[in-house]
């Protein structure tokens, strides 16, 4: 019988590989981007090549302007994330488990969720000027709905069959949705919040870029409006790193959250074989 | 020195030193703070320039300036009170007063210099384009940042004047920072274009076709900071104040050019390089009622505004 390497190895190797495929192909893209504009297919002065983007970067992150935007940035992330996971949580499950709700709720629903985030900016504004509350709006709006509507699939997603059995067991509404409701759903309510995690840096840094208020965006917009045009490549970039990062440690919550769950035992048995 | 003389001397210093201390209290206390918003670009450039001289603190003002991306994001602002007062476009003004909003312009914000050749704005086109004139723009697609603004106005008024037919002319929205790029390229026939845009135009294969502003009205008011008529009467003396400080400032900026380019990187992205380069509007003391008046009327004959607009309520 040929020798099967151990699991852990082979397991260990897949990921390795998947990230050298991911690292390449930034490489790659960082490679056009320098070639690009050297070679003439684009001006030089509008798309600056990648290794001058990367110079203003760093020239950028030795001043105060960088940083604050940065956490600007974050703290309306971070914010409107936890309020959209939060509201959609126990409003999904409070829906969710109320066929009357979910009938009563559907259309309401149907109607708002496909509003964009950024047609709300005129009211926004009028609000709260550019202010982070501006921001927070856009973000919890675009958010929020990421993870009800999971929320909501995750508890229609309950075995009926566990489901009685709870009820012939006795148990509570409370115990009912802490041991029947929430296990189902948690895989779902994850997918939820690595949608979430990533719509609410996209809406945190299109409402800075669109109304003003503090943060990455808004140095996005002023360093185009002042021809800096290397400097607001760089502002992209950072935004791109962000997006990478957040999925990277949501994926991480995930699979840590879920380490109980069949779904990631399968994941890892399948990697092994 | 007598005991009692010493007595007398450390109570007056004391009382002399409590009274100065008093007044420095009294005058950090006096110092009403308001915001202003205004727009990261050179036009705004006084305003920085006088609170760095604190004018504005001289007349017992803590001024606050915030930097919105653009006048649409300003008079909502200055309406709610989010910001007491705010710089913006003459005509954006014009459309909202037609609109039934009420505002009050306080000082000029930047005006046309009213010679050509050396205003901030113009009309461009590539180098090598057959357009030479304002009567060529018949029959062309011109870029302008805003479409229903101070840029087609002033747009068809130069085609008028040249006896050309300005609705023959067609616009299209372009904001300024694209201009250069998409005229290098001729992917736009002509575009209006604004500092520092201009000279990053000009240096890179463009040519000034039209010098807009000055087809309107000579040394055009292209922008004034204004606050609500709301405000203006609740609070006449801090407005009264507000002026009078930001009036310093521009006169202060008008004979100051040096001190005005060196302080545009600190509130812009414009590199001190291109800002030691570009044409400076003027900024003049006086509002321009007359150059106002004349934008009011082409507004109304193109359809942007629909009744007369009231200057003197305006610019009172």
């Amino acid at each position: 019988m040929p020798a099967k390497p151990a699991h852990g190895r082979v397991h260990l190797g897949a990921r390795s590989l998947a990230w050298l495929e991911g690292f390449g192909g930034l490489v790659g893209l960082a490679l056009l981007l320098e070639m690009a504009p050297r070679a003439g297919l684009v001006s030089p002065h509008y798309l600056p090549p990648f290794s001058a983007m990367i110079v203003a970067l760093f020239e950028e992150m030795k001043s105060a302007v960088f940083w604050i935007a940065l956490g600007a940035t974050m703290r309306a992330w971070a914010i409107g994330f936890i309020i959209s996971v939060a509201t959609g949580t126990v409003i999904g499950i409070l829906i969710g488990s109320s066929n009357i709700l979910r009938m009563l709720t559907r259309s309401t629903i149907e109607f708002l969720r496909p509003i964009p985030s950024v047609a709300l900016i005129p009211l926004a504004v009028l609000l709260f000027g550019s202010q982070i509350e501006s921001t927070l709006i856009l973000v919890v709006y675009a958010s929020f709905w990421q993870v009800l509507i999971q929320v909501l699939y995750g508890v229609q997603d309950v075995d009926p069959v566990a489901r009685e059995t709870a009820l012939s067991y006795g148990l509570g509404p409370w115990a009912q949705i802490r041991y029947v409701t929430w296990p189902t759903t948690l895989p779902y309510l994850m997918t939820g919040v690595r949608l979430a995690a990533a719509v609410s840096l996209i809406l945190a840094v299109t409402s800075e870029v669109a109304i003003g208020s503090q943060g990455l965006g808004k140095e996005i917009s002023d360093t185009q409006a002042g021809g800096a045009v290397a400097i607001m490549y760089a502002y992209v970039i950072v935004a791109g790193i962000i997006g990478v990062i957040l999925n990277l440690l949501a994926r991480a919550l995930e699979r840590w959250v879920l380490a109980w769950h069949p779904s990631m035992r399968l994941h890892i048995v399948e990697a092994g074989e | 020195m007598s005991f009692i003389t010493r007595i007398n001397m450390s109570i007056l210093a004391a009382v002399i030193s409590a009274t100065l201390l008093g007044t420095m209290i009294d005058s950090v206390r006096a110092a009403d703070k308001i915001s202003v918003a205004v727009i990261p670009i050179a036009d705004c450039a006084p305003i920085y320039l006088g609170k760095a001289k604190s004018f504005f603190l001289n007349h017992g003002l803590d001024v606050d300036l915030s930097t919105a991306g653009g006048g649409a994001m300003i008079i909502p602002g200055v309406l709610s009170g989010q910001v007491q007062m705010g710089f913006s476009n003459v005509t954006s003004l014009l459309i909202a007063q037609d609109k039934g909003l009420r505002f009050i312009g306080l000082a000029p914000g930047a005006a046309s210099s009213g010679v050509r050749g050396q205003d901030f704005s113009a009309i461009i086109a590539p180098d090598d384009s057959p357009i030479s004139s304002a009567k060529d723009f018949e029959n062309k697609t011109i870029a302008v940042n805003t479409l229903n603004n101070i840029g087609d106005i002033s747009i068809r008024a130069g085609v008028r004047a040249a006896g050309g037919d300005p609705a023959k002319v067609k616009f299209i929205e372009v904001p300024f920072p694209d201009v250069p790029p998409a005229i290098s390229d001729h992917r736009l026939e002509a575009a209006w274009v604004v500092e520092p845009f201009l000279t990053i135009a000009l240096s890179r294969g463009a040519k000034v076709v039209n010098w807009n502003l000055i087809e309107v009205a000579p040394k055009m008011m292209i922008a004034v900071y204004f606050t609500s008529e709301k405000y203006a009467k609740e609070n006449p003396d801090i407005v009264k104040r507000f002026k009078a400080a930001l009036i310093e400032s521009l006169v202060y900026a008008d004979a100051h050019p040096d001190e005005i380019r060196a302080i545009i990187p600190t509130f812009t992205r414009i590199s001190p390089e291109i800002a030691a380069k570009i044409t400076l509007p003027k900024w003049p003391a006086e509002l321009n009622r007359q150059s106002t008046q004349v934008i009011a009327d082409l507004a109304l004959k193109d359809g942007m505004i629909n009744k007369k607009a009231n200057i003197s309520a305006l610019l009172p």
